[in-house]
């Protein structure tokens, strides 16, 4: 079966290169997942094209970062202490006192318990975001006013691949026109899809949670939509907000 | 193996038991290439340096995701930075499309903008190791590798540019990285 592995082998390299889309992307997916794993011959193709790329980095000219990079990342390790440990109180308030400063950066000021109307649940969600937060590869998202939405009303995605929830908080957000409620939309290559059911904030208040694996896409959109019925695509009039995951 | 990659291997168990001297040992060999490739494919310093700030982070959180048995640390390292600086452009692309934004691209950095930069002597080799390697490929291979690897263009972008059938542009990137393969190949 010469010509799959010849076939094969094209996917590994745009794999490993990061240029594959659409269907070759796809069919990239299931071979590694089906395939590979039980094909010797594709394994080592795989490392010997995957040492190719991590060796392509010094085609690139060395250049030395600044010198504040190294306290920043030293900063940042000391912020957010490691998954799978057990926190300790102090490490807690500094994990709060992250989350705090990260949402700050976003344009908010998310004050947790303080402006919630149902403190529960909203002190529950607002705990989960900073579960969230601590997870390897955790990465707030500015999700950013467009158009003529209020720039203060910035919101906030938070999200992790082992986590595999999404959780937006936004605390400046405007209320939508009569008749009318927010949806929020994932996009990738294939389009847009609703998730989740429409929301109204309260009070400006946004804490969403929201089951889904945030890796299958690229792109994060909050519009304003007729209330009560599912939207079939994103409505490009009125406010809305938009981040690349 | 080579005496640097074992080094980089005691390096990276070190890590693992969350020795800070040795992160920053790592930081101090990759930090200049990590910086330099991140450069080249975002050519924007400030995402170039979240770029390296973020692949050293990982590293530093889950140092379980490099395998030493799938090859060496600094191949394992460099493609995390290159990855990610992809992911970073590819959004930024994405972002200014979506908001009809001008585009504020500083121009691409020069192609050497820090050949003085002091760099470990076996990351020097091997650097021209890499380059002489890629001149040993044609120019249209050449060419499809840059766009892809270093413009993090997809496949289909490459074809759509060139003006070629995406099947030519997926050969030359495989026969390009097979000789590479070749080329590099470490005992």
């Amino acid at each position: 079966m010469s010509e799959d592995h010849e076939r094969i082998d094209e996917l590994l390299a745009g794999y490993v290169l990061l240029s594959l889309s659409g269907e070759d992307a796809a069919e990239a997916d299931r071979i590694l997942a089906e395939h590979v794993p039980s094909c010797g011959r594709c394994r080592a193709t795989l490392n010997d094209l995957q040492a190719v790329s991590g060796d392509l980095a010094l085609a690139a000219a060395p250049v030395d970062p600044p010198e504040t990079l190294l306290p920043r990342i030293h900063r940042a390790i000391d912020e957010v202490p490691l998954a799978g440990r057990t926190p300790r109180r102090g490490a807690l308030v500094a994990v709060a006192a992250s989350a705090v400063a990260l949402v700050a950066l976003g344009g908010l000021s998310l004050v947790l318990g303080s402006r919630l109307s149902d403190a529960q649940t909203r002190a529950g969600t607002a705990l989960e975001i900073l579960s969230a937060m601590r997870s390897p590869g955790a990465q707030p998202v500015n999700v950013t006013p467009q158009d003529e939405t209020p720039p203060e009303s910035g919101m906030v995605e938070v999200s992790a691949p082992d986590v595999r929830r999404l959780y937006i908080a936004a605390e400046y957000c405007p209320e939508p026109a009569a008749g009318r409620a927010y949806q929020l939309w994932l996009g990738n290559d294939d389009g847009w899809e609703p998730v989740g059911e429409m929301f109204w904030p309260e009070d400006g208040v946004v804490l969403l949670e929201l089951e889904v694996d945030v890796a299958r896409y690229d792109e994060i959109w909050i519009t304003e939509e007729a209330a009560g019925s599912p939207p079939s695509e994103p409505n490009t009039d009125g406010p809305s907000w938009f981040g690349s995951l | 193996m080579g005496e640097d990659d074992r080094h980089d291997l005691e390096l990276h168990r070190l890590v693992s038991a969350r020795e800070r001297s040795a992160f920053d040992e790592l930081y101090r060999r990759y930090a200049r290439s990590a910086y330099g490739v991140a450069l080249r494919v975002t050519s924007q310093d400030l995402i170039a340096q979240e770029v390296v700030q973020d692949a050293f982070l990982a590293l530093w959180r889950a140092p379980e995701a490099f395998d030493p048995t799938r090859g060496a640390f600094r191949s394992f390292f460099l493609s995390l930075v290159h990855h990610r600086a992809v992911d970073a452009v590819r959004r930024e692309e994405r972002l200014r499309r979506r908001t009809e934004r001008a585009a504020n691209l500083e121009p691409a950095t020069g192609e050497d903008p820090a050949e003085d930069v002091v760099e470990d002597a076996y990351l020097r080799v091997r650097r021209k190791e890499v380059r002489a390697a890629l001149t040993t490929l044609p120019p249209a291979q050449q060419q499809v590798l840059e766009m892809a690897y270093l413009d993090g263009k997809t496949q289909a972008r490459i074809a759509e540019e060139l003006g070629i059938p995406i099947g030519t542009v997926k050969t030359r990137t495989l026969a390009a990285m097979r000789k590479l393969r070749e080329a590099l190949r470490e005992e």
